[in-house]
């Protein structure tokens, strides 16, 4: 029995993952989401926003971790759009672009105005240098955005000079240029106040950053996301998304439970036979 | 199910990708060269565009001759294909190394030095700030390798940092199994909303 359970096909694991994932897509169960502090101070210091603010959107994150991170900066969109806030779109990873079309998209959708409400800078080569470079001189590193309008005379930003103009910066991140570079070259010197939204393996290392007050605030992947929903009030797919999540975690963690309980029932009976052939 | 031609080709690419589930098969490594030759060819596009922009537009509408020198130092990267003239690389390599360092340099001793120690210095007003204390202090002295009389305590005090590391690495590995089920969840939305509509929009 022990030594079944020891070499179960790991493509039953798959399967009953799935099943179990799936499960509460098709029937939510409706199990509570509590939001955590890091998801409170985002949601609470974009709260304080307020109307003809500009907030600086960087999209920095790719194909790959967009699923976790892409809900985060919807509902933020959401959220400051509804504030009355004015964003600026970029990005300092290329796929980013794929995402900020999505987000004007459903903007456009909505009866948000482009170069009123907000704009589309794009994206820049050059990772940290990149950043550093805008927070320099916006209208050098961004002469033109991306329906190839003059920056400069872009309604919205009338009135704004650059960098220190920014009322909040929302960083979404899967790697680099994340957080760390941002804080190096944009909070260090001017102080803007900055979040970060990020796939979950991110948050362990990005937390002394928050503790040490240079990030007003953390949104870890579509938990991050679901929780921002919830707070705003506006429940989205990262909240309908939360049953499975727990669900994958129960089996995860009994996965692991389980097969800790093999290997020690399997090494003391290896120690006992051991000590039966010496003795 | 959907008409819709590009969820199709994005759901059965979905299920080619998780096909390695199963086992590894031809239809996974055709869509796999598929998703990197893409991405390969996205960058492509999104750097010419900034090349064109940023540098050729203004040097050759503008006048502004100063771009000359970084498109010099651009096409200097590709001499490495040629064995003769491939050390001409070094140069706009220097210069992005160098650059690099002295722009990261500049913000890490503020962001990842003196914020930090300011940060761990906290008054010991709650359980929080103690548990912090003890572990940033038990981390440091973990990797401080000296032995000797008088300092025998080190060892003791490093173990608690022995542990601080565990239990982060155990965080870093929670966050990264929720992270790969947030992957499933997203596909698996995608599957039955959009293409087969089991889950309603």
């Amino acid at each position: 029995m022990v030594k079944a359970l020891g070499n179960i096909d790991r493509r039953l694991i798959y399967l009953i993952l799935i099943v179990l994932v799936l499960w509460p897509l098709v029937k939510p169960i409706g199990l509570p989401v509590s939001v955590g502090p890091w998801t409170r101070d985002v949601y609470n210091t974009v709260d304080t926003l307020s109307p003809g603010d500009v907030v600086i959107m960087s999209l920095d994150y790719s194909i790959g971790g967009a699923p976790d991170v892409h809900p985060q900066a919807v509902a933020m969109a959401k959220h400051v759009f509804e504030k009355g806030g004015r964003i600026i779109f970029m990005a300092f990873v290329d796929q980013g672009v794929i995402f900020i079309d999505e987000i004007v998209e459903w903007a456009e959708s909505t009866g948000k105005v482009y170069g009123q409400d907000f704009c589309d800078v794009g994206y820049l080569a050059g990772i940290e240098t990149a950043i550093a470079a805008m927070a320099s001189d916006f209208y050098v590193a961004f002469p033109q955005d991306r329906r190839g309008n003059v920056t400069n005379s872009i309604a919205m930003l009338s009135g704004y000079t650059g960098i220190q103009d920014t009322k909040m910066i929302l960083e979404f991140a899967t790697g680099n240029p994340g957080p760390m570079e941002w804080i190096r070259q944009v909070y260090n010197l001017y102080k803007i106040p900055m979040m970060a939204g990020l796939v979950t393996v991110m948050a362990p290392q990005t937390e002394p950053y928050y503790q040490a007050g240079q990030l007003f605030g953390i949104l870890a992947g579509l938990r991050g996301a679901a929780e921002y929903e919830i707070a705003s009030g506006i429940p989205g797919k990262a909240a309908a998304g939360m049953d499975a999540q727990s669900l994958g975690h129960f089996v995860i963690i009994g996965f692991t439970i389980l097969g800790n309980i093999i290997y020690a029932i399997e090494r003391s009976q290896k120690a006992k036979k051991t000590s039966e052939v010496r003795g | 199910m959907t008409s819709d031609l590009g969820v199709w080709l994005a759901a059965i690419a979905t299920l080619a990708i998780y096909s390695t589930l199963y086992k590894d098969n031809p239809v996974l490594k055709l869509f796999e060269h598929v998703f990197v030759g893409m991405g390969a060819a996205w960058s492509l596009v999104q750097g010419f565009q900034n090349f064109k922009t940023r540098a050729w537009v203004p040097l050759t509408t503008k006048g502004q001759y100063i771009f000359i020198i970084p498109i010099l130092l651009g096409l200097l990267l590709y001499s490495r294909f040629n064995k003769q003239y491939s050390w001409l690389s070094r140069i706009p390599m220097s210069f992005m190394v160098g650059l690099g360092i002295g722009l990261s340099v500049r913000g890490a001793a503020e962001s990842d030095l003196v914020r930090q120690i300011q940060a761990a210095f906290a008054p010991l007003n709650s359980l929080d700030a103690v548990i912090l204390f003890l572990g940033t202090l038990g981390t440091l002295l973990y990797f401080v390798f000296i032995r000797g009389k008088g300092i025998s305590w080190i060892q003791p005090v490093g173990m608690v940092g022995r542990w601080t590391i565990m239990i982060a690495f155990g965080a870093a590995f929670g966050n990264a199994v929720q992270g790969r089920i947030s992957l499933l969840i997203s596909r698996l939305q995608f599957l039955f909303t959009d293409w087969i509509h089991l889950i309603a929009k």
